[in-house]
């Protein structure tokens, strides 16, 4: 029951969000910042309870739901050691996003609403175990994203929030295809049968079949060339937003190629794990050149993510344990250092009303603690050892090199180029002399703002100072899908 | 395994790993204490600051004689921190001769250097910041020199990379500040991306640990084919030329003394960027492995001794003399390790570590009288600051290389180490001997002797400036300022004799034993002592010739010999090709750009046509839509008719 309770807790909360009455509509936050540590707490207690000696789902549960000409679809949730570290990102980081929504005041009931159900989408979408289930989840997400970056956002937000969907829903389009063509080849709708079939050719190639998801999940990563609806998406969000999609949307990408490309056809990712390291020493660079160009905050960030999420791929190229592991990491440090430098660039921008980068500069005098922030995020990003992201860009390299030495020798230029980006951002945005302009701005000043700053920051750090809280979890379940990558 | 069973004999240096783990961790709850409650008040964060790096001294020091005690043998203590599949990775500590040679002298001149800042950095608005800052450095520092495996030696050394950016950047308004802490933090990386690299392979392809002991086992094993050897040796060189300047990645260096003097002496002189001398010297049987590999270490060190010298000769600012003097005496070292010089290097690398840190300190002091760092309006400061002049004499003297100071013994074991090994080298090194000499002793004519030339006027306007005092009269800096110069006065003059105590060969067999097989003593030459003597002499005398009596005036000199003073003081137009063609156009107007377009006519462009495709095809094809249902029912008959066909086709029954 607990997973049932833990994914449906914020759906449960913006209910009731939703049926607040009007004159209470600023208590709103409230029941969502109530929701989502419910969810919280109760991810850290199936953590602690999570046994990392056991192979395998845990905490699996399992309903019929539809059982119609030969297929049975049934609610099946269940979490591992690839899912389990998901899970706990994804509820750590919206208590983040509703901690830094304190001051929306736009029809807040409907903003939280929609915040809830994207954190139960996503927490659905990492402990189904149903291939129906998992889309359904899947699909759930597009509806409150659309929402909450074309009402809530800024710029050419209906443009952005448009151009997302339409990407996503031509990825879920080949997606669904796969699906069907894998049920109909095995009978079941089943993960973790059919993480443990044996598929061969039917009518369609399953090489075809692996493409067709593939394209879904890497669209989701996103992979060049189909990233351009994520800067887009990024820079007309509002800030929570765009923490949730840098921090946990983009890794149902990623969890989607291990967890249904990687495992259920191991095969045909042995075959084609070239393109996966080709395609990911690519977006790594290609990410990093275009983030040096960026004018806008928020679009840097974005490109940044591009880059970074390409690692994600090229660790997963080797199909070794160690590269499995860092790809792994490299999700969710990624995650909480992404989404730590959205709140900080969020902060900056509610109160100076601008991402231009040419406009803002030497803020350091008068945001000593948002600079603060925003330089370590930087050095988290640019891969600071100590700090998460170290670990995890390491262990894709030492992973991918055992395989293919050509892209990680291509990706590391990717180190010197973070740091470029990240360096010269800091450059013209916090240092160099003060502008009076921005004489008048407060700097970070409410508990919110602290709590949601210092949680990420201290989670930075711990995933970088104590790597073997998630290593250890996640090594059984990297174990597993190597029994079926070495067969 | 061979060397952790040694380490587990009787002969262990006799410290406990919780006495050296606290040698990390005493400077790290400074820096926690000033961070977490004393960041606002004044005072307390120097204090802290002093006695933090005051405990790791004295540490170091029981950790240097028990090491003594232990001849030289070495200790290690590492645990496992996390390991997922093949891949695991330790966190250990080690400390044998060369690693307390390191502790000793950074801690010495940190300690001495945080004293010193306690004056020169007085009234400063970000003093607790400063402080924090120093303790995180020494903290890193030390780090990086006891680490017992290439993993955790990595991190430090990151770590290290961070803090000289904070520190460079301390003033961070400054614009040339903020550029110069970035443009430190990028260069050191690019040589990082050959040290990660080192890392890559020798996990791959050696023995699949980062434990340096194994790894230098490994090298000299004749086991791994000799081009992997080679390659992981200039991977790791690379890293070192990054954080030890050496050509083409010197750049950075004489821009970061845009940070306090005080971390240009302690940072940027004395422990950072010698850095890489360690870790080339860590490594030292990996080089001795690959002939090519240690080729290139001397070339690189000679080329990059040549050209900060030659850069040196024609500086105006008076730091900037010292930085270049700086990246000439790192070349120096790499040199010598590059010629097999492994004890003459580290030798040097100890000796420079107090005289060059008493010149920096020196150059601060005269800053605080005088606000300016700008040569043409100092002079006549002898009569002035004396305690000043006279440390900054005898340092001078040491660097110049003149008998007996401390670096007359360390550089010319260097020279003797090139003789015996290419006489070209040897040469080259020779040449630096003479125009370092003289380019210390214009520099040191130039601001204290003749007539002061007023200083630098305090700008009241700018409300960052913390000077406080009266160009126009200059004075000598406060004791806790000229203190820290008197004692570094002590082993500037003394610190070459350390080395034949108690007996010749005393500190080559000390750290000769943290390398696997011993190591060849230092020598004495008479024909070199004496032609480094002449050549030494002569530089000063040439300076005192030009700048003092002006018997020779530098403009003629100047005249003379044009272009290449238009070479040097163009630095050899590195930055410009670096920033302005590489950067600036290349990649940012060139390549950047391309890539930027692509995405937004090329991507973009093809997805926003595929939707107006799209829009097109279903604007035409709602002609097909009738409403009528015969013609739909035909479509969907035709569809099945196909279907079948191709799955029969497919699968023939």
């Amino acid at each position: 029951m607990q997973l049932t309770v833990l994914v449906f807790l914020p759906a449960v909360a913006a209910v009731i969000v939703m049926l607040l009455p009007r004159r209470l509509e600023g208590q709103a936050k409230w029941v969502a910042l109530a929701g989502s540590l419910a969810a919280l707490a109760l991810s850290i207690e199936r953590f602690f309870a999570f046994d990392i000696n056991a192979s395998g789902f845990q905490f699996v549960e399992r309903q019929d739901w539809v059982d119609f000409a030969g297929f049975n679809l049934q609610y099946h949730l269940g979490v591992d050691g690839l899912s389990m570290p998901l899970v706990i990102l994804t509820t750590f980081l919206t208590v983040a996003s509703v901690l830094v929504s304190f001051s929306i005041t736009y029809r807040p009931r409907a903003y939280y609403a929609c915040l809830l159900i994207l954190a139960t989408s996503v927490l659905g979408v990492f402990t189904a175990l149903d291939f129906l289930l998992f889309f359904l989840f899947w699909e759930l997400e597009l509806f409150p994203m659309f929402l909450l970056i074309a009402v809530w956002g800024s710029g050419r937000k209906e443009y952005s929030a448009t151009k997302f969907v339409l990407y996503t829903i031509a990825g879920s389009a080949f997606m669904i295809v796969g699906i069907l063509l894998l049920a109909f080849n095995q009978d079941t709708f089943d993960i973790v049968k059919l993480g443990e079939a044996n598929i061969q050719d039917t009518l369609v190639p399953v090489s075809l079949v692996f493409f067709l998801l593939f394209v879904g999940f890497a669209v989701k990563l996103p992979i060049v060339p189909l990233h351009t609806w994520l800067p887009d998406a990024h820079s007309d969000a509002p800030t929570a937003v765009s923490v949730m999609l840098a921090g946990v949307l983009l890794k149902m990408g990623g969890y989607g190629i291990i967890r249904i490309s990687v495992t259920i056809l191991p095969d045909v990712a042995d075959d084609y794990s070239i393109w996966f390291a080709g395609i990911g020493a690519v977006s790594v660079l290609y990410g990093a050149f275009i983030t040096l160009r960026q004018t806008d905050v928020k679009r840097l960030i974005a490109y940044s993510s591009v880059s970074h999420m390409g690692l994600v791929l090229l660790g997963i190229s080797a199909l070794g344990e160690v590269g499995l592991a860092g790809a792994v990491y490299q999700m969710l440090a990624h995650g909480v250092i992404t989404g730590l430098l959205f709140v900080m660039v969020g902060l900056m921008y509610e109160r100076t009303h601008t991402r231009e980068i040419a406009r803002l500069g030497g803020l350091a005098r008068q945001m000593p603690l948002i600079t603060t922030g925003l330089v370590f995020a930087g050095f988290a990003s640019l891969g600071l050892p100590a700090l998460a992201g170290f670990i995890a860009e390491i262990t894709v390299f030492l992973g991918a090199f055992q395989r293919y030495e050509w892209a990680v020798i291509m990706s590391i230029f990717g180190v010197v180029l973070s740091a470029g980006y990240v360096l010269w951002m800091l450059e013209r945005v916090v240092f160099g002399p003060v502008k009076h302009e921005w004489d008048g701005v407060t700097d970070q000043k409410y508990w919110w703002e602290h709590s949601a700053v210092a949680g990420l920051a201290v989670l930075v750090i711990l995933l970088g100072v104590y790597p073997a809280l998630m290593m250890d979890m996640i090594q059984p379940a990297i174990d597993t899908i190597m029994l079926r990558v070495g067969s | 395994m061979l060397f952790l069973e040694t380490a587990a004999t009787a002969q262990v240096p006799d410290i406990g790993e919780e006495l050296l783990w606290a040698i990390l961790a005493s400077p790290l709850v400074a820096w926690a204490l000033i961070v977490l409650y004393f960041r606002k008040l004044p005072k307390v964060a120097g204090y802290l600051a002093i006695a933090g790096i005051g405990v790791s001294l004295v540490i170091s020091y029981i950790a240097l004689f028990s090491v003594i005690d232990a001849d030289g043998h070495i200790a290690t203590y590492t645990h496992e921190w996390f390991s997922t599949g093949s891949l695991t990775v330790n966190f250990g500590v080690r400390v044998d001769g060369l690693t307390a040679v390191m502790l000793v002298a950074v801690t010495s001149v940190s300690l001495l250097v945080q004293v010193y800042s306690t004056g020169y950095m007085a009234g400063d608005p970000g003093y607790g910041r400063y402080f924090a800052h120093m303790c995180f450095f020494t903290t890193s520092m030390l780090g990086l020199v006891l680490a017992d495996n290439l993993f955790m030696l990595f991190i430090f050394w990151e770590l290290v990379g961070l803090s000289s950016y904070l520190l460079i950047g301390f003033w961070f308004h400054k614009p040339s500040a903020a550029a110069a802490a970035k443009k430190a933090f990028i260069v050191t990386r690019i040589g990082d991306l050959g040290l990660l690299a080192a890392i890559l392979l020798v996990w791959t392809h050696g023995p699949g640990t980062f434990d340096i002991a194994e790894i230098q086992h490994w090298a000299t094993s004749g086991e791994p084919e000799a081009y992997i050897v080679t390659l992981f040796a200039l991977g790791v060189f690379a890293g070192a030329a990054g954080k030890s300047a050496q050509f083409p990645l010197h750049v950075w260096l004489p821009d970061a003394m845009e940070g306090p003097t005080p971390v240009s002496a302690l940072i940027h002189a004395a422990t950072m960027v010698v850095a890489g001398v360690y870790l080339v010297a860590r490594f030292f049987p990996v080089f001795e492995a690959s002939n090519d590999a240690s080729d290139v270490v001397a070339w690189v060190g000679a080329i990059t001794a040549v050209i900060a010298a030659t850069i040196a000769l024609v500086q105006t600012d008076f730091k900037r003399v010292l930085a270049y003097s700086t990246v000439s005496q790192l070349g120096y070292m790499m040199l010598a390790l590059g010629v097999g010089g492994y004890v003459a290097a580290i030798f040097h690398l100890f000796t420079n570590a107090f005289f060059k840190a008493l010149l920096f300190l020196g150059s601060g002091s005269v800053n605080h009288s005088t606000n300016t760092f700008d040569m043409s309006k100092m002079g006549g400061l002898k009569k002035f600051m004396p305690i000043t002049y006279w440390t900054f004499m005898v340092a001078s003297l040491s660097l110049a290389g003149i008998f007996p100071l401390a670096g007359f013994w360390s550089k010319d074991e260097i020279l003797l180490d090139t003789w015996e090994r290419n006489k070209a080298l040897w040469a080259t090194g020779a040449a630096v001997a003479f125009m370092t000499a003289f380019y210390m002793f214009r520099a040191l004519i130039l601001t204290f002797h003749g007539q002061y030339k007023g200083g630098e006027p305090v700008d009241h306007h700018d409300e960052d400036s913390h000077f406080h005092g009266d160009p126009k009269h200059p004075h000598e800096s406060p004791w806790v300022m000229t203190a820290p110069l008197l004692i570094l006065a002590v082993p500037a003059v003394g610190a070459g004799w350390f080395a034949f105590f108690p007996h010749q060969h005393a500190f080559a067999e000390f750290v000769g034993a943290a390398l696997p097989d011993p190591h060849e003593p230092l020598g004495f030459n008479i024909g070199i002592a004496v032609s480094s003597t002449v050549l030494a002499v002569a530089g000063i005398a040439s300076a005192y010739a030009v700048y003092a009596k002006q018997w020779v005036t530098s403009a003629s000199i100047r005249a003379t010999f044009a272009p290449l003073a238009m070479l040097f003081e163009n630095k050899y137009y590195l930055d410009k090709i670096y920033e302005d063609l590489f950067v600036k156009n290349v990649f940012q107007k060139g390549w950047n750009r391309l890539l930027q377009l692509n995405d937004k006519y090329v991507v973009d462009g093809i997805v926003n046509g595929t939707g107006r495709v799209t829009r097109e095809i279903s604007s035409r094809a709602r002609v097909i839509q009738t409403g009528q249902l015969q013609s739909y029912g035909l479509g969907f008959a035709a569809g099945v008719v196909i279907l079948v066909v191709a799955v029969f086709a497919a699968n023939p029954l």
